[in-house]
């Protein structure tokens, strides 16, 4: 029961690494918290309950969910970051709280979109399990886990081997350099941020495969659990965002086991403010002489 | 005639607008030395549970009740605001943010005390009880031409103004000084006010721990406004409101927030029929408005206009002591 | 003896900023740290200042330890100082922004502040006073309510030399004050600088600008490298040879922090 609770943890810690995958680029790059981050992923999700709901297969729901997202990455881009940058005398707070703005709006339209409550998530093999041993491990907690895997592995080579990954990393590390160097900034701050939100249409339809259930609230929930990971795995570090992620989806499942299950979503929260206080550069970033 | 110019819904209106001026000073406060703290509403839950909870179980009067809520939010905000001083900009947003959020599922989960999620109705009232105070004296609201509901509310509305009036002069006063002096120092530039002699750590500490004070005593009100509390009256929703009468209202000045206060919450009931699509309008406000007029509505050039105009309407001079004047 | 510096060594990372330093400064003299760009001065003044620890070797103000005090307390001993960056408060007035270096010496709380008592009201008064003669020493008189930031270059430097003059400091740490003047603006600021000796006040001040160093300072040390080349009277540094190396040698690299 152990090990299968354990599987559960690591199928939770799966996703939430993908969520996490998407604050940290956008943080790398533009060194900003997208508070934003979370709605989108949670359209995602609601994208793919209507195409479930109406028949469709889990790919179908993978691909409308990533086009989704990353028009929603996008219009956050172009309309709402892309007018804050450059002006002068801008507080550094004002891209966190114009990020705030997207987010309620998306939330609110969400809600007149699909309705409150909980929407079932249709998930055709959802009952394919293999027992192993003394214990039960479903196709879709290994699916979710290879589909995360390969993700993280894509990307990471990705950021490290390509042309396009190299600007990336480059404009993440100063972008006035990058931009003498010849990178097109502009444009790699559009992939980043598109990347970012298709990532979060992708964690989207894991969770419906995983919980076979979507509500609108797991937008402004699972935002702040993804900002509690890169926190917990330092901002702006992919390994660490990976780390933290499988770390919070443990460490939430043995509370619910092993505690009081009412308590689970305060983890994420206390984790956020133990961090900031005992190592505000997380466990794996570096230290920086002025947070940004 | 004057029951009829007291409609008790528009009171209502008007005692929600006064402790949502509350609401934004609270969150005013802390801005003016640079913090900006999501936590509001976490605070203003503990110092409403805590009110409703003295006065309910250890029948605590009313007025203690609500400083005690008062004071509850002020310690927590201590406990809150050393540790976070090292935080810059957006990680005590975060936070603080992460903080209201675990305040609000101990709310729901610690049920033996909070009730959970049902909430604690039947929490004394302070017009109620004022009411009584009245008819035991012998005075029957008729006698003014008022029902007695109509006179309830009217005493709740002048008690809250009487807060509120305090609180405004309060802050000015604060704002005026050596005390205010230090803030925006510290919000401008945190290095060189240390520079000059300036104790961050003491006034950061102070400034938060005072918005801390304010929300928690805007908690307790709201309990006995309201006699009916639920830990979803202080969730995120909350948070976003309460930040939204600052950013949108103002969040340089204290007019700013006041007005971003009253605004807020006249604009949903006058908007009745657009109330569901209030949090959509509310967002893309903040978009907007970050993008093309950061510091909010009303700011300092917005302020001097008005004492342009009313200096040139027969030379009012205030009485404000301070070296903004010739 | 004002200011000891003894031995400070102060270290980033594997870079090392200042080796073994050491140098006095006297009581009510003008004091002049000079060097080529990256020798260490402004690492220097923030140790002085306490923005950070050094890796080693003792600051003595007044006779007393100073290393390790939190930076506001130094203002509080009566250290002051101005800043390479220029870092007024940008949104205040000329006035308001003066009247907040003084604040080590007020007093006024929250209560009292929000009271007006008698004592608070006197102290404002009397803080206001001394802001206004402060605002005529620096040439800004009746500037009172323009916002710092609208001030020009020249007037923005005078007026951070006059807050930091708020906190009525034994020792005034001036660093780089005559970069982006003309000549006109030098010559006051050297009047200026004479007349803060002549109240009393013991400058020590970084400076390029080497017609200004020799004309105004009674003693100078040279850096270099983090380095102490040389140390002496304006005239003993001129004619010193490995002084006029250094500054030819640097010339010639480009200036590299």
């Amino acid at each position: 029961m152990l090990l299968e609770q354990l599987i559960n943890g690591i199928t939770l810690g799966s996703i939430y690494a993908i969520i996490a995958l998407g604050f940290t680029l956008v943080f790398g790059v533009l060194g900003i918290l997208n508070m934003a981050h979370g709605e989108i992923f949670m359209f995602g999700a609601f994208v793919g309950v209507v195409v479930t709901s109406n028949g469709g297969s889990i790919w179908l729901a993978f691909l409308a969910s990533i086009i989704v997202t990353s028009i929603l990455g996008l219009l956050l881009e172009v309309f709402a970051l892309r007018t804050l940058r450059g002006k002068q005398g801008v507080s550094h707070l004002a891209p966190l709280i114009s990020t705030i703005g997207v987010s309620i709006l998306l939330e609110n339209v969400s809600h007149h979109l699909f309705g409150a409550g909980n929407h079932p998530f249709r998930v055709a093999f959802a009952e394919i399990k293999f027992e192993i041993g003394s214990v039960t491990v479903y196709l879709v907690q290994i699916l979710i886990f290879v589909i995360s895997v390969v993700l993280m592995v894509v990307l990471s080579l990705w950021l490290s081997k390509t042309k396009a990954g190299r600007a990336l990393r480059a404009t993440a590390e100063n972008l006035e350099t990058a931009s003498i160097l010849g990178v097109n900034t502009k444009k790699i701050i559009l992939l980043t941020v598109v990347m970012a939100s298709a990532l979060g249409g992708v964690a989207g339809i894991l969770v419906g495969m995983s919980f076979n259930s979507v509500n609108p609230q797991m937008g402004l929930s699972m935002g702040l659990k993804g900002l509690a990971i890169i926190i917990l795995g330092g901002m702006g570090n992919v390994k660490g965002a990976m780390a933290g992620g499988l770390i919070l989806g443990l460490a939430e499942t043995l509370v619910v086991v092993y505690g009081d299950s009412g308590y689970r979503d305060a983890i994420a929260f206390i984790i956020i403010i133990i961090i900031l206080l005992l190592r505000p550069q997380g466990l794996f970033g570096q230290k920086t002489s002025e947070g940004r | 005639m004057l029951g009829e110019l007291l409609n008790p819904y528009q009171l209502q209106i008007i005692c929600f607008i006064l402790i949502n001026i509350i609401l934004g000073l609270s969150i005013y406060v802390t801005l003016s030395s640079g913090q900006l703290s999501l936590g509001s509403a976490g605070f203003m839950g503990i110092g409403a549970y805590t009110s409703a909870l003295l006065t309910i179980n250890f029948d605590v009067p009313i007025f203690i009740g609500v400083i005690a809520g008062a004071l509850a939010a002020g310690i927590l905000g201590l406990i809150v605001g050393i540790p976070s001083l090292r935080l810059q900009g957006v990680y005590l947003a975060i936070a603080t943010l992460g903080f209201g959020e675990v305040i609000r599922v101990f709310f729901v989960n610690w049920e033996s005390v909070t009730k959970g999620a049902i909430g604690i109705s039947g929490i004394p009232n302070i017009g109620r009880e004022l009411f009584a105070t009245f008819r035991d004296a012998g005075f029957d609201p008729d006698m003014i031409g008022l029902k007695n509901n109509q006179f309830v509310y009217l005493l709740v509305l002048i008690i809250l103004l009487i807060i509120n009036i305090l609180l405004i002069w309060f802050f000015i006063r604060q704002n005026k000084s050596r005390v205010g002096r230090a803030f925006a120092a510290i919000k401008m530039d945190e290095k060189a006010a240390e520079a000059m002699g300036i104790n961050i750590t003491y006034y950061k500490v102070l400034s938060f721990t005072q918005g801390a004070v304010l929300a928690g005593f805007a908690g307790g009100l709201f309990a006995h406004v309201m006699s009916y509390i639920s830990p979803a009256d202080f969730a995120y929703n909350r948070a976003i409101d309460i930040l939204i009468f600052a950013i949108f209202g103002g969040s340089e000045v204290i007019w700013g927030a006041v007005f971003g206060a009253v605004f807020m919450t006249i604009l949903p009931e006058a908007l009745r029929f657009i109330s569901e699509y209030r949090y959509m309008i509310y967002g893309i406000i903040l978009i907007i408005l970050m993008a093309y007029r950061p510091q909010g509505i009303i700011d300092i050039n917005v302020l001097n206009w008005f004492k342009k105009f009313k200096k040139q309407k027969g030379g009012a001079v205030h009485d404000s002591g301070d070296q903004k004047h010739n | 003896m004002i200011l000891e510096i003894k031995n400070i060594t102060k270290n980033f990372g594997g870079i090392s900023a200042l080796t073994d330093v050491s140098f006095s400064i006297n009581k009510g003299e003008i004091f002049g740290l000079i060097g080529p760009n990256g020798a260490g001065k402004t690492t220097m003044f923030n140790m002085i200042t306490n923005m950070f620890a050094p890796t080693s070797g003792e600051i003595i103000f007044d006779g007393e330890q100073i290393t390790g005090i939190k930076p506001y307390q130094i203002t509080d001993k009566g250290i002051c100082r101005t800043f390479q960056n220029i870092r007024l408060f940008p949104q205040m007035n000329v006035l308001e922004n003066i009247m907040v270096g003084g604040h080590s010496r007020t007093h006024s709380g929250v209560l009292k502040s929000v009271l007006r008592t008698k004592s608070q009201r006197n102290e404002e008064t009397k803080l206001r006073g001394i802001a206004r003669d402060l605002m005529e020493l620096v040439g800004l008189s009746n500037y009172d309510e323009v916002i710092a930031e609208n001030l020009s270059y020249g007037q923005q430097r005078r007026l951070e030399i006059a807050r930091a003059m708020a906190s009525n400091p034994k020792l005034l740490l001036l660093d780089e004050p005559a970069a982006g003047m003309n000549e006109t603006e030098t010559e006051s600021l050297f009047d200026l600088i004479k007349k803060v000796q002549a109240r009393g006040v013991t400058v020590l001040i970084i400076e390029h600008d080497m017609p200004l160093v020799m004309k105004l300072c009674d003693r100078i040390t040279v850096l270099n490298f983090g380095k102490k080349l040389a140390e002496g009277t304006p005239e003993e540094i001129q004619n010193n040879q490995t002084v006029i190396e250094a500054y030819l040698g640097s010339e010639e690299d480009d200036d590299i922090a």
